[in-house]
């Protein structure tokens, strides 16, 4: 689909340039029993890795997410993308945000809208506005779309209607919705909590391959251990809004699964986020 | 040892006949609203025995207009065309004035709040104003005809229009509209590809059933000389030739009908 490197592989990652980097970074949501969502998160990812954060619900996995594309405004700290500030300035803020493609547990498609629709709507950053005021688009933005599409083996269904889709394929339409944007990296919340295990597997595996084929630094929430074993490199594990653990997925012993999984128990599990 | 589940049915029919008790406020409401439809009724001198002893003269009024003078037809043919004319540029100007104002007005698009109270006050206020009142401004300004009548529907419809949009807007799915932002793509470009596909159906819904309520508000426009087949229909009365009256009734009733099918046909293709 574009000229990015595809001879990207695993040991090359230990030399690729950082893409994300967090410092410090805390949200602490304000109203009615302020919560601390994420506290003093500190995090580097390069360029084509596939990082998963593990934790249970409310652990800060999503807001971490949010805060990456200013979906959420981070209470303190810093976020750097692709050597970018992501400010709260509205310019510089889309230009971030067109390099970071999201996938959604809910798939968040426009469901009345045709699959093709719904990938090209991933160029509408890249588009001048009188084009999308008369819903048009140019053939290269056409040819991108169907090109992602044929990434997650969805093109053959381009011209129904994405309410007509299952939850599996409509995942996939979202990964190819997010692809469009041609983005340097993709951010994954909960992409396989509404679906079956076969089908969370399949959409697993088509994240992982795009942070390989495609040098993409995909991140990717979960709260499923299992899954983090299977497909993770690199594993970020978050309880209470802490980052209590930061390593290859083979280092995830036991021990420290208990940390992140029951040290809310303890707590008393009265709040959810 | 207690059975849990015994328990717990237990404590479920305790605190469900403890929810269920009226309280003394609540006796205070439902005294206010009484209280208020009674002093209501007494302002609108709601008076049963006289509604019922009028009925008489009101069915002679239907008793005269039979049989209908079917040779009428001719002659009221055309304002009848013009007034559905009427509400149907009722209807495109009060989407081009109301779908503008609606969007200021939604506060999932734009989250600046004195905006949206500006914009809100202004839907308010070209609604409060009754067609009728907008066509005798409009009559006054720019003479007799159906234009003054469709830019006196056109100006109340968009306040009514506008504010429907508004509330049609901020009931849609949120996920999508996240999604778009997220993709970097502008406030705008969230609307067309994101807001709008979500509530096409409702929106069409809305236009259709506002043509419908057009086509019987422009028969009274005609009352105070904005076009259509009012005129006539207040002419006939008048000069109590009432079997006229029936014909325009009848055509009313059945321009009301027609459009009511062809509304429904549509919307079932739209889904």
């Amino acid at each position: 689909m574009n000229q990015e490197s595809t001879e990207t592989t695993a040991p090359l990652q230990k030399r690729n340039p950082t893409m994300i980097s967090l410092k410090d970074v805390s949200k602490t949501y304000t109203g009615e029993g302020a919560t601390e969502a994420l506290r003093s998160v500190s995090l580097d990812v390069r360029e084509g890795e596939f990082l998963v954060i593990l934790g249970p619900s409310g652990a800060g996995k999503s807001t971490l997410m949010r805060c990456i594309n200013r979906l959420v405004e981070p209470t303190s700290g810093s976020i750097i993308v692709n050597g970018r500030e992501v400010t709260s300035q509205r310019r510089e803020l889309r230009a971030v945000r067109r390099e970071v493609g999201m996938v959604f547990q809910q798939f968040n498609l426009v469901k009345r809208l045709s699959v093709l629709m719904n990938v090209l709507s991933g160029r509408l950053a890249y588009q001048p506005l009188w084009r999308s005021l008369i819903y048009s688009f140019d053939k290269a933005d056409k040819r991108i779309a169907i090109e992602c599409l044929a990434r997650v083996n969805m093109e053959h269904k381009a011209f129904q209607r994405a309410d007509t889709l299952s939850g599996g394929e409509q995942q996939r339409v979202a990964i190819a919705r997010a692809l469009a944007q041609q983005p340097k990296v993709i951010l994954a919340d909960e992409p396989v909590a509404s679906l079956d295990p076969k089908i969370a597997r399949q959409v697993l595996t088509y994240l992982k391959q795009i942070a390989g084929e495609l040098g993409i630094t995909v991140l990717c929430n979960l709260h499923q251990v299992e899954y983090a074993r299977e497909y993770a490199e690199r594993v970020v594990g978050l309880s209470q809004g802490r980052m209590i653990f930061d390593g290859p997925s083979g280092k995830l012993t036991d021990d420290i699964l208990q940390q992140i999984y029951y040290r809310e128990a303890e707590a008393g599990d009265d709040h959810d986020v | 040892m207690a059975d849990p589940v015994q328990a717990a049915e237990k404590d479920f029919f305790a605190s469900l006949a403890a929810r269920k008790k009226w309280r003394f406020h609540h006796i205070v409401y439902m005294a206010a609203g009484i209280g208020f439809l009674l002093w209501s009724a007494d302002g609108v001198n709601l008076r049963l025995a006289e509604l019922a002893s009028g009925i008489p003269k009101i069915a002679s009024y239907f008793v005269r207009m039979a049989p209908p003078k079917w040779s009428f037809a001719e002659t009221i043919w055309m304002p009848a065309i013009e007034t559905v004319y009427i509400s149907v540029w009722g209807n495109v100007l009060a989407t081009l004035i109301g779908l503008p104002l609606g969007l200021l007005a939604a506060s999932n698009i734009i989250k600046f709040a004195p905006v949206r109270f500006v914009a809100k006050s202004i839907l308010n206020l070209m609604r409060s104003i009754s067609e009728l009142i907008w066509a005798i401004f409009f009559v006054a300004a720019v003479g007799l005809g159906p234009f003054p009548g469709a830019v006196a529907l056109g100006m109340n419809y968009a306040g009514i229009l506008g504010r429907l949009y508004a509330e049609a807007m901020e009931n849609v799915d949120p996920g999508p509209v996240e999604a778009l932002q997220a993709t970097g793509a502008g406030r705008i470009q969230v609307v067309l590809f994101a807001i709008f596909p979500q509530v096409l159906p409702q929106f069409v819904t809305y236009m259709l059933y506002w043509f419908e309520v057009g086509v019987r508000s422009a028969t009274v426009l005609g009352m105070v000389g904005a076009g259509g087949i009012g005129f006539e229909l207040v002419t006939t009365i008048k000069l109590f030739e009432f079997r006229e009256t029936g014909v325009i009734l009848l055509v009313i009733l059945g321009m009301v009908t027609i459009i009511d099918y062809a509304s429904t046909l549509i919307r079932s293709r739209i889904y």
